[in-house]
């Protein structure tokens, strides 16, 4: 179990981190949401290290993280991480040790990982002559080439093809039930909102919401109407009943109501227009909380990285 | 830190740029060493005869020429006086005095170094001539002015360690100073920084680096020797196996000294065209390091400024050596540099694994020194 509490982190003038405070169980995804310069980056170099907090603390397991614990971690930063030049199965063997693993064992995991990626036939080739796609496998590679028991990745998906994020969906959550502890980073909210059990939205350095996907929703007083009436148009709902519209396009408009609202009488309105092609009342999407939670946060300074 | 050492090992030393740089500085070692004693040009020996020599000894002479495959100009001096003024005045190249009597197997006088072909001309016709019971006794050499082979060898030999010192250091600091950019722009830097210290790293990349070098150099210090001692260009001073230790010992010394401060500096840059520039205060020091040594402490290697510079961290590793090879520096004078080059050599690790920790993991544009010696990770 990760936990993160009251991390606070300057740089000069910019406040990276102003008390962000999360936590990270194992055996699930958890998805680190938030606006660039939100402190997204910051909070995943406080655990490992790479920077140093100017206040709170990181735990893993209920104690501050010292180096020995850190050999159970694996990182993936956003960009690269690897040698360009290095051949590929030499660069995990040489991750893998530097987080304590035996020669003889580094071997063993790179050319069994290299195999589950389908990449067995490239372990000699340099990292530079891989695809795209490839370089972007060697990398989770060696993120896991020491089997860590927990995994964070700074924008795992970004830039993969749908085929790259199934792979990558995949391994992690395959990772994750193994009992690992993972937390990655994304601005794909629809596919966060698939993958994840658990998000942390953060924004201008703060934890604004976070806990389970599903109690987010349903903790939000907010709810959405999908409401299709054929040949409707843009009558309904009309003006009267201080609904707010969300979005409208051509027969269907979303709506947003309150949780109290009386549904009944909405779908009887809405008969009296139409035939009522759909009438779906539910929680918000994760891209709508995000949006709520961050507001006008994203001009968060862009430095604080 | 032994890892990180042994990965740059691995992988450079495969690399094609290594193999190419190893073979082409032997090259021009070979070059250096061969081409002048190809292009010597003229080797027609000018041997004077001295006073009344035994009748027979100028066309056994000539006999001898023709069997050795040589080219003489010889010509005939009246007295011994006339022939050293000509030896001065280098129109001849030795001169040669075989009693009449054939007493004795006469002198051979040279007025510098002596040459091989004329001694073995002159005694093959002198055996021949004198036809004695003492026959085997070559003429009696003798050099007016002899020039002390130890001190001109061992100043090629210093000079050429000084430029092969300065070479080096540039050559595989520069690959310091490019790996060091290289793993920052590849964020490499940070999965290694999240197991190892940020010094760890640091020094493990100098030595892996330096093992090259040495690599290196120990085989261009081989080659030399072996071929200086073919081409009989210079005869190694029995100082050399010391003067040849001092170089190595400096090597490292100034490599681990320069490159540390170029990876410290190169973790600045952002990109690799701007390391050069990060790394710039180094190299210009260093240049007019090796300036000095070359222009000032070779005139006077027992000066104020070599004594001063045997004590500069920037500047040892070249005048040392230098000294030492023109036995111009007291032995409490070489302990104590070393003793201060390791002294700055540990600050330096600690000093440059700070700035290079604080501006390593930075991003965006280049990092002022200042600023990365104050951040706090």
């Amino acid at each position: 179990m990760l936990e993160i509490r009251g991390l606070t982190k300057r740089y000069g003038r910019v406040t990276a981190l102003d008390g962000a405070t999360l936590a990270a169980r194992p055996g699930r995804l958890l998805g680190f949401l938030g606006p660039n310069g939100a402190g997204k980056t910051t909070t995943m170099r406080c655990v490992f290290g790479l920077a140093t907090p100017d206040a709170g603390e990181v735990l893993w397991d209920g104690a501050p993280i010292d180096a020995a614990a850190r050999l159970r971690f694996g990182y993936m930063p956003e960009q690269r991480g690897l040698y360009p030049r290095m051949r590929v199965a030499d660069q995990l063997v040489y991750f893998g040790r530097h987080h304590g693993l035996r020669a003889t064992d580094a071997k063993t995991r790179a050319a069994a990982l290299l195999d589950r990626f389908g990449l067995a036939d490239r372990a000699r080739s340099k990292l530079e002559d891989l695809s795209h796609g490839n370089q972007q496998r060697v990398q989770l590679a060696a993120a896991l080439v020491h089997d860590p028991a927990l995994l964070v990745l700074d924008e795992p998906f970004s830039g993969l093809d749908p085929l790259g994020v199934a792979t990558m969906t995949e391994v992690l959550r395959e990772r994750a039930a193994a009992g690992v502890t993972v937390v990655f980073s994304s601005h794909q909210l629809d596919l966060v909102e698939e993958v994840c059990e658990d998000v942390a939205i953060i924004s201008a350095g703060r934890i604004v919401a976070s806990g389970g996907i599903d109690d987010l929703k349903a903790s939000s007083g907010r709810r959405h109407l999908d409401v299709e009436i054929a040949g409707a148009g843009a009558s309904w709902p009309g003006s009267d009943g201080g609904l707010t519209v969300l979005e409208r396009d051509g027969d269907s408009v979303r709506l947003l109501v309150d949780e109290r609202a009386d549904l009944g009488a909405m779908l009887a309105s809405a008969q009296a227009r139409g035939e009522v092609r759909q009438f779906s009342y539910g929680p918000p999407r994760l891209s709508e909380l995000f949006m709520d939670a961050v507001g006008d946060g994203s001009s968060a300074p862009d430095a604080a990285r | 830190m032994w890892l990180v050492a042994r990965r740059e090992i691995i992988e450079r030393g495969r690399t094609r740029g290594y193999l190419v740089s190893l073979l082409f500085t032997l090259a021009l070692l070979v070059m250096a060493f061969v081409l002048p004693s190809l292009t010597r040009g003229d080797d027609t020996r000018r041997l004077a005869i001295v006073g009344a020599p035994p009748a027979n000894l100028r066309s056994e002479i000539d006999a001898a020429v023709i069997r050795n495959k040589a080219k003489f100009v010889i010509s005939e001096v009246p007295d011994r006086a006339t022939a050293e003024a000509q030896l001065k005045a280098k129109t001849i190249d030795a001169a040669l005095e075989v009693p009449a009597d054939k007493s004795t197997s006469g002198t051979l006088t040279f007025q510098e170094a002596p040459d091989a072909t004329i001694k073995e001309v002159c005694y093959e016709a002198v055996v021949i001539v004198r036809a004695g019971p003492d026959v085997l006794q070559p003429p009696e050499t003798h050099i007016i002015t002899p020039p002390s082979a130890d001190e001109s060898s061992a100043l090629i030999l210093a000079t050429a360690g000084i430029i092969l010192m300065f070479i080096g250091i540039f050559t595989y600091g520069q690959w310091v100073l490019t790996g060091v950019v290289e793993e920052k722009q590849s964020r490499v830097v940070e999965v290694l920084l999240s197991t190892i210290r940020p010094r760890d790293l640091l020094v493990g990349k100098v030595l892996g680096i330096a093992t090259l070098a040495m690599g290196q150099l120990a085989a261009l210090v081989i080659v030399g020797i072996g071929i200086s001692q073919l081409s009989g260009q210079v005869t190694l001073p029995a100082t050399t196996i010391g003067a040849v230790a001092q170089l190595v010992l400096w090597f490292v010394l100034g490599f681990l000294f320069y490159a540390t401060a170029m990876g410290a500096l190169g973790s600045l840059a952002s990109r690799p065209d701007e390391a050069n520039n990060a790394a710039m205060p180094v190299t210009m020091t260093a240049t007019l390091c090796y300036v000095a040594t070359i222009v000032f402490v070779i005139q006077s290697p027992g000066g104020v400024l070599a004594q001063v510079m045997t004590f500069i961290p920037f500047s040892a590793p070249m005048v040392v050596p230098l000294r030492v090879a023109l036995s111009a520096a007291q032995p409490w004078e070489v302990i104590g540099a070393i003793v201060v080059m390791l002294l700055a050599i540990w600050l330096l690790f600690e000093a440059g694994a700070r700035v290079y920790a604080g501006a390593v993991l930075s991003s965006g544009s280049r990092m002022r020194i200042r600023d990365a010696w104050r951040a706090r990770r």
